[in-house]
């Protein structure tokens, strides 16, 4: 357990993991932080508003 | 096993949207909702050229803000869980101190470097910038987090090999120079010119803190969560038991 590295950790990854699944997971990941943080629609920036200033998320 | 990391930092993510979620209902909408009207009693003409009549309602942006909270705090718990997973060989601390070096990691690096140049506005701050411009600065900002809490983490391995306290002293050396340098280089973006200062600096100091608490919360909850699965499965020994599978 100690003697883990972080390439021990990527090959087990790679082994749970399909390219597929990985590159899903890291497009739901992204459409969530694009949604949050950078979507500048205005019906989504006034319904997130007050979010996004206490979140401290530049926004305007 | 990179499941099982994934499943305790969305579990996490909820406990920590939860508190945020009920932060966000009761403190933040309230407040943000206070201060906008404030400036627009007082005739406030939006310097910053969308003096839009609101696309929706107050309540639906009250509603959507909690949501959004939530939906924040179970992002960032996955992300945490799965950063967790790579990176833990990597951190130092055994189990729960890995854990909270990586959530000030995650601070450091979504929130705390990028507010140096692009600090929490208050409702009603005029932006110098455009907002396009401003998102850029953020991604680049949190490329320089993610290199900062590197480097901190790095040159407390490097030193604490020797010295314990003195690798603790190491680390924050590359923090404090980022803080130092961003924070006299970069040029003030945001002003607020009808606010008061110190309701600013209580509105930054809200978001950093409920930030940071995020961060604290998902650190503990997902330490908690393994720490209770290891019980729970320690006396069945067998396929069951994660440790004894695990490459």
């Amino acid at each position: 357990m100690s003697e883990e590295t972080v390439t021990d950790r990527i090959d087990a990854a790679r082994a749970v993991l399909t390219p597929i699944q990985a590159a899903t997971g890291l497009t739901f990941a992204a459409g969530i932080a694009f949604v949050l943080v950078f979507l500048q629609d205005p019906l989504a920036h006034d319904a997130m508003h007050n979010f996004r200033h206490a979140a401290g998320i530049t926004c305007h | 096993m990179l499941y099982d990391y994934l499943r305790r930092g969305v579990q996490a993510g909820v406990i920590a949207g939860l508190a945020y979620g009920l932060f966000m209902a009761f403190v933040a909408n309230p407040l943000s909702e206070y201060l906008h009207h404030a400036q627009h009693d007082h005739g406030h003409d939006h310097g910053h050229g969308h003096d839009h009549a609101h696309a929706v309602s107050e309540t639906t942006t009250a509603i959507v803000s909690v949501g959004s909270g939530v939906l924040w705090a179970i992002f960032l718990g996955g992300v945490f869980a799965i950063a967790l997973y790579f990176l833990e060989p990597a951190l130092p601390g055994r189990g729960t101190g890995s854990a909270f070096v990586l959530a000030g990691a995650g601070f450091l690096t979504v929130s705390a470097t990028p507010w140096l140049v692009l600090p929490p506005a208050a409702p009603g701050a005029e932006q110098l910038y455009t907002v396009e411009l401003r998102l850029a600065i953020y991604v680049g900002l949190v490329a320089l987090g993610a290199l900062v809490s590197a480097a901190a983490i790095g040159s407390y391995g490097w030193v604490a090999s020797r010295h314990r306290a003195l690798g603790i002293v190491a680390a924050t050396v590359p923090i404090v120079a980022t803080a130092v340098v961003l924070s006299t280089v970069a040029p003030t973006i945001v002003s607020h010119p009808e606010l008061a200062g110190e309701l600013v600096s209580a509105y930054q100091a809200m978001a950093a803190l409920s930030q940071a608490a995020i961060w604290g919360i998902l650190a503990a909850s997902v330490s908690w969560l393994e720490r209770r699965e290891t019980t729970s499965t320690a006396g069945v020994v067998g396929p069951n038991d994660r440790r004894s599978t695990s490459p």
